[in-house]
């Protein structure tokens, strides 16, 4: 007699959302994510594809075991507790940001993209199945349990490392050398650690007080965090090499690119790296309770399509403006994740498409009142990146601005390459590595956006992983060979 | 965490001077790098030169102009601990054997400068001339706290004639350049003056270095928000700065990107003075 098959459930068990009445003047997180309950429910619509074959594990950029911790999570129906504690056990394995990467990761293009279930309906909801054991694990003290299992180490004494900024990519690598036994020193430029997710990832995406003890968990593990510590001012790569055994460098892309156009340095025309730095390190939406200010007009435009763009803007309206995205191409070419973009259009952010920014009018005062833009028209060839090539087409519109946020892109800092001599980089800034992510400085690794230019969140945190292990086995093998 | 105030003294009517402890700075610093400093939570980054940088400490020159150079007068004592100090920030300046060196000033930044470029100057054999010009004689510094001791001649102008020499560093600069012994001047101070400065020396052909003050947020070039015209191209104060060459830079537009907050900064400051007053304080 056959089986009866299980039922497949097409569609995704929702996550509650704040209303956007009362989001739009807050700061406050927008997406609830889920409770025991509805997560069950979620997880159980995954039909466990084997793990040789899961293409939800090819999707995800450090092929962390997504069926595994899925199955893990329905296992104990009757004990969330443990329900939850095997599941980030499976996780922890692969990640050890998941309240971070649960809601920063562009899923729809990663694990989420390929899933099974997405033929026949809704792709698992993975991301916010992630969320959900990371945020149940934190409030429910399992992760310290957790911690403990993971600590092999043995007090430091294998060896020391140093690394360089405290983003994704160097707090994981970090955590993982901390893990095999490392004395790990973190020196960090800011005040606060975190790289961008502390200072341009906003609350209401990415709350300060979960990042803060998940960073608390990497001092747990012995991390040493050196805040306001620049490394090629403050102290000098050579001196690093002199003190430690290896040295890992996260520094990330942040310089801001600017528009090289007429009017650039009119007031309130501001880098999205500054205008976000003011908002979410500073607290400048507490002004004046705190002393960091912010000038804003009425009349936003932001420039650009990924997700900085989408965070400056959402950020922009809740200071009380109107927001007007400005993007050169079309809507398909954004590359802002597909929730970011859906949580502006909700709020009231509009857009306008195929428009090339070409000069910013300013008043009797210096302050930016107009931004000119030529509009753009499609071709039907594609570039490398599968982008529609664009063409102007000589004609221009004139959209009125009384603050403009640029957020067309970033690159590397040249704060250690300028002063490390030895250490190449290539013509962007980025630094030269070899397969082990070790650069042309023997002993010094790299990894995350300082070597990709711009990338994400997991790919940062994957480099991360992937020079720690290339680090003990460079530290292990110079020992065996002293 | 926190950094240690080590010693705090009034300085004139606005200024003060503050000395703290941060030996991760005091060691690499170099004569034209800057800090940045925040005193507390909920305070703001602010850029501060620096005096001098010695045994672990870094001295400097604050004026009383805001928020967060109020609390740091009103409710930071020696003893206590700011919350952060970082650097050192920007481009050291080439300090070797050019000839005869001034350096001019004329507010609280560049007074700091003044002591602190003339010293490393004449240690390498320069003939040094400060010119240290004041508002008014109660804005003038103790003696110990001029650039007196590193400068080989001091002049000392208020722009009302109170104490010195009646005017600006300006007509002072303007005579020694006519006397023909300027090899070279740096300087620094209020933006306006910095842009006659340069119109001053630029017919000569006197190498001119300024100190380009911005409004900052991070002091490491992320932010942009230090962006000024130099030489037709866009360059951060804070990285490629702050001591860049007076006569590349478009004065007009840095001097209105410095007023960007003004608004923002009046009502922080109101509310401050206000609170104040309510405690009796002032
Ligand atoms: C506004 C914004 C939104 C984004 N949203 C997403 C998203 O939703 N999902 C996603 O996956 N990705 C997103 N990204 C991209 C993602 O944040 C980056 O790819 C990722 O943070 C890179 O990590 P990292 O560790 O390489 O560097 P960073 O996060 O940039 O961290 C680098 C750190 O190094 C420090 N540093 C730099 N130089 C020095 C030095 N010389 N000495 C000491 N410290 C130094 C910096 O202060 C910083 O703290 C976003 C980026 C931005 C700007
Ligand atoms: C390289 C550099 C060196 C400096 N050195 C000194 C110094 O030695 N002593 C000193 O008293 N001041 C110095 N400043 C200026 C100092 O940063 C400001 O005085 C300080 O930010 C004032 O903050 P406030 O809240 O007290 O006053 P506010 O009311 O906020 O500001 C008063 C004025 O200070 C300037 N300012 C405000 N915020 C900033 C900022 N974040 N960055 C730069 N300028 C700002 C503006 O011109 C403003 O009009 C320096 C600035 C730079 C860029
Ligand atoms: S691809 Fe989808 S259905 Fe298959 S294991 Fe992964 S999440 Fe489950
Ligand atoms: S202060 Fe941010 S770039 Fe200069």
């Amino acid at each position: 007699m056959a089986r009866a098959k299980p039922k497949l459930i097409k569609e995704r068990v929702p996550t509650p959302e704040v209303p956007v009445e009362e989001r739009v003047r807050s700061f406050v997180e927008v997406n609830l994510g889920y409770d025991f309950a509805s997560a069950l429910k979620e997880a159980e619509r995954c039909i466990q594809c084997p793990p040789e074959y899961a293409p939800c594990i090819k999707g995800c950029p450090v092929h962390i075991n997504i069926p595994g911790f899925i199955r893990a999570l329905r296992e104990n129906p009757d004990n969330p507790d443990e329900a939850v504690k095997n599941a980030l056990r499976v996780i922890w394995n692969d990640n050890t940001l998941p309240a971070v990467t649960g809601r920063v990761c562009p899923q729809e293009e990663q694990c989420e993209a390929p899933c099974v279930m997405g033929k026949v309906g809704e792709p698992i909801n993975i991301g916010k199945l992630e969320r959900f054991v990371a945020d149940y694990a934190r409030k429910h003290g399992i992760e310290e349990a957790l911690l403990r299992e993971f600590m092999g180490g043995n007090g430091g004494m294998k060896g020391k490392v140093a690394v360089v900024g405290s983003g994704p990519a160097g707090l994981t690598c970090a955590g993982e050398l901390a893990k095999m036994g490392y004395k790990v020193t973190i020196f960090e430029a800011l005040h606060k650690p975190g790289g961008v997710l502390i200072y341009g990832i906003p609350e209401f995406r990415l709350p300060k007080e979960i990042l803060e003890k998940e960073i608390a968990k990497l001092r747990e593990l012995g991390v040493e965090i050196k805040l306001d510590y620049i490394v090629g001012k403050t102290v000098t790569l050579e001196e690093l090499l002199e003190e430690y055994d290896a040295v890992f460098i996260g520094t990330g892309a942040g310089t801001p690119k600017l528009l090289n156009i007429p009017g650039i340095l009119l007031d309130r025309i501001y880098t999205a790296n500054e205008f976000l730095t003011r908002i979410n390190l500073m607290k400048a939406y507490l002004f004046p309770e705190y002393d960091e200010p912010i000038a804003i007009g009425k009349k936003t435009i932001v420039i650009g399509a990924g997700n900085t763009a989408m965070d400056a803007a959402r950020s922009a309206l809740r200071l009380g403006t109107e927001v007007t995205i400005a993007y050169r191409r079309g809507r398909e070419d954004m590359t802002a994740r597909i929730e970011e973009i859906q949580h502006a259009e909700e709020e009231g952010v509009k857009f306008e498409f195929f428009v090339n920014p070409v000069e910013f009018i300013g008043d009797e005062n210096g302050k930016v009142k107009a931004v000119k833009f030529e509009k753009m028209r499609p071709l039907d060839e594609r570039d490398s990146r599968g982008k529609r090539k664009i063409v102007g087409t000589g004609e221009y519109i004139t959209l009125e601005a009384d603050t403009v946020i640029i957020a067309i892109g970033l690159e590397p800092n040249r704060i250690i390459s300028e002063e490390a001599t030895g250490l190449k980089t290539n013509s962007d800034g980025t630094l030269v590595v070899d397969e082990n992510l070790m650069t042309s400085i023997p002993g010094v690794f790299a990894g995350g956006d300082a070597i990709r230019g711009e990338a994400t969140v997991i790919l940062a945190m994957g480099d991360g992983k992937k020079a720690a292990k290339a680090i003990h086995n460079y530290i292990q093998a110079k020992k065996a060979n002293a | 965490m926190g950094y240690k105030i080590t010693k705090k003294e009034n300085l004139s009517a606005i200024d003060f001077f503050m000395e703290v402890e941060a030996p991760h700075i005091a060691r690499s610093w170099k004569v034209g790098q800057f800090v940045v400093l925040i005193p507390d939570e909920k305070g703001e980054r602010v850029p501060m030169s620096v005096y001098y940088a010695d045994d672990g400490r870094i001295g400097m020159f604050l004026r009383r102009h805001g928020i967060t150079t109020f609390k740091l007068w009103y409710e930071f004592d020696v003893g206590d601990e700011i919350l952060s100090i970082t650097g050192p920030l920007g481009k050291p300046i080439d300090v070797k054997y050019y000839g005869n060196v001034v350096f001019v000033s004329d507010a609280v930044c560049a007074q700091a400068e003044s002591y602190a470029t003339l010293k490393a100057m004449k240690e390498v054999g320069n003939y040094t001339i400060a010119i240290q010009t004041f508002e008014n004689a109660a804005n003038v510094y103790p003696e110990k706290y001029l650039a007196k001791p590193v400068a080989d001649e001091h002049y000392l102008t208020t722009e009302d004639g109170s104490v010195g020499i009646k005017g600006h560093y300006l007509d002072v600069l303007k005579e020694l350049i006519e006397k023909d012994k300027v090899d070279i001047v740096f300087g620094g101070g209020k933006l306006g003056s910095l842009k006659k400065l340069a119109e001053l020396t630029r017919p000569y052909g006197i190498p001119t270095i300024v100190t380009v003050r911005q409004i900052m947020v991070d002091g490491t070039g992320m932010c942009g928000s230090c962006r000024v015209l130099y030489d037709g191209e866009i360059k951060f104060a804070c990285r490629d700065g702050p001591m860049m060459d007076a006569h590349k830079i478009d004065w007009d537009d840095a001097i209105k990107r410095n007023a960007r907050f003004a608004e923002q900064e009046k009502i922080a400051r109101e509310r401050y003075l206000a609170k104040l007053r309510e405690k009796g304080v002032i």
